[in-house]
């Protein structure tokens, strides 16, 4: 039935669909290696980040159990995404972004803590803390020997007992060493709310090792106390 | 090269450990920290207190989490 010359278009389109099919019956594998050689690329990038995503999950979930689900979820939702990760810019600070909003909408979901939403409105004395002020020279370098001396323990259980957003702003800064901006970007808040909680949250933290210090420290005198 | 003074040590005391103050602020309070042994000493306390924080929080992942990791990228 092909008499007409003006089939010669209708060949060029056969001919287009027909590579267009040979390109889908190679495509299975074709799409099989593209998968591969993304999951390849994301397992080498991002998986070096594991133990430092683990050790937030710790501060953020507080056991070891639920730390090691919520770092395999964030590393599904990583790779899900992973198309949207620009290449060259902070995978680390990316891939912490995608575990706080897991922790976020999965953990705390599950917490009622309503004391968590009005935290950053706290006025500073009713929070507590260290006052430096009114120390010496020489108290402040005892305090600095004893905090040196501290079992990691001590540090950790401290960090545990801060309320959660000061707890992960002075995590996020000194164990990851994330600028303020990055930290902003992480917890979705302003600059000056993380300044905030860093202040505050070192101050708690100061002050729970100092009281662990002098309660490890026998016949310190009781006027040593940094309260007034 | 005038002292910036203990106010404005203490108060970008925390910027200058993290590393956030711009070049002309950071040279002015480590100017004052070199002069200045009270604010020094709040100093080596921050410091001592961050350094301490990172130590401490170093954790290793439980060793079965890489695998299972893998096994569910592979079925993700």
């Amino acid at each position: 039935m092909t008499t007409l010359l003006d089939t010669q278009q209708d060949a060029v389109i056969s001919e287009l669909e027909l590579s267009l099919m040979t390109t889908d019956k190679a495509e299975p594998s074709a799409t099989e290696d593209a998968t591969a050689a993304k999951r390849r690329q994301f397992e080498e990038q991002a998986l070096p980040f594991m133990d430092q995503l683990f050790g937030a999950a710790m501060r953020m979930t507080r056991n070891p159990a639920d730390a090691a689900d919520l770092v395999q979820e964030t590393f599904v939702k990583a790779f899900q995404a992973f198309g949207q990760y620009q290449q060259g810019t902070n995978l680390k600070a990316w891939l912490y972004r995608i575990q706080t909003n897991t922790f976020i909408n999965i953990y705390r979901k599950n917490q009622r803590n309503p004391y968590q939403g009005t935290i950053d409105e706290l006025e500073d004395w009713q929070l507590g803390g260290a006052e430096s002020v009114t120390q010496s020279v020489s108290t402040r370098s005892a305090e600095a020997e004893a905090i040196d001396h501290l079992p990691d323990s001590a540090v950790k259980d401290a960090l545990q007992s801060i309320p959660e957003d000061f707890r992960l702003a002075v995590y996020y800064a000194d164990v990851e060493g994330f600028s303020y901006q990055e930290i902003a970007d992480i917890m979705k808040t302003p600059v000056g709310t993380v300044m905030s909680r860093l202040h505050r949250g070192r101050r708690m933290l100061r002050e729970l090792l100092a009281d662990y210090a002098r309660d490890r420290t026998p016949g310190t005198p009781a006027s040593s106390r940094s309260t007034k | 090269m005038t002292d910036c003074g203990c106010e404005k040590a203490k108060a970008e005391l925390e910027e200058y450990l993290d590393r956030e103050l711009n070049e002309a602020d950071f040279q002015d309070v480590a100017e004052h920290l070199d002069n200045c042994e009270s604010c020094s000493s709040e100093h080596l306390v921050a410091l001592a207190l961050k350094l301490k924080v990172k130590q401490a929080c170093r954790e290793k992942a439980p060793e079965d989490l890489r695998s299972a990791i893998l096994s569910k990228l592979a079925d993700a």
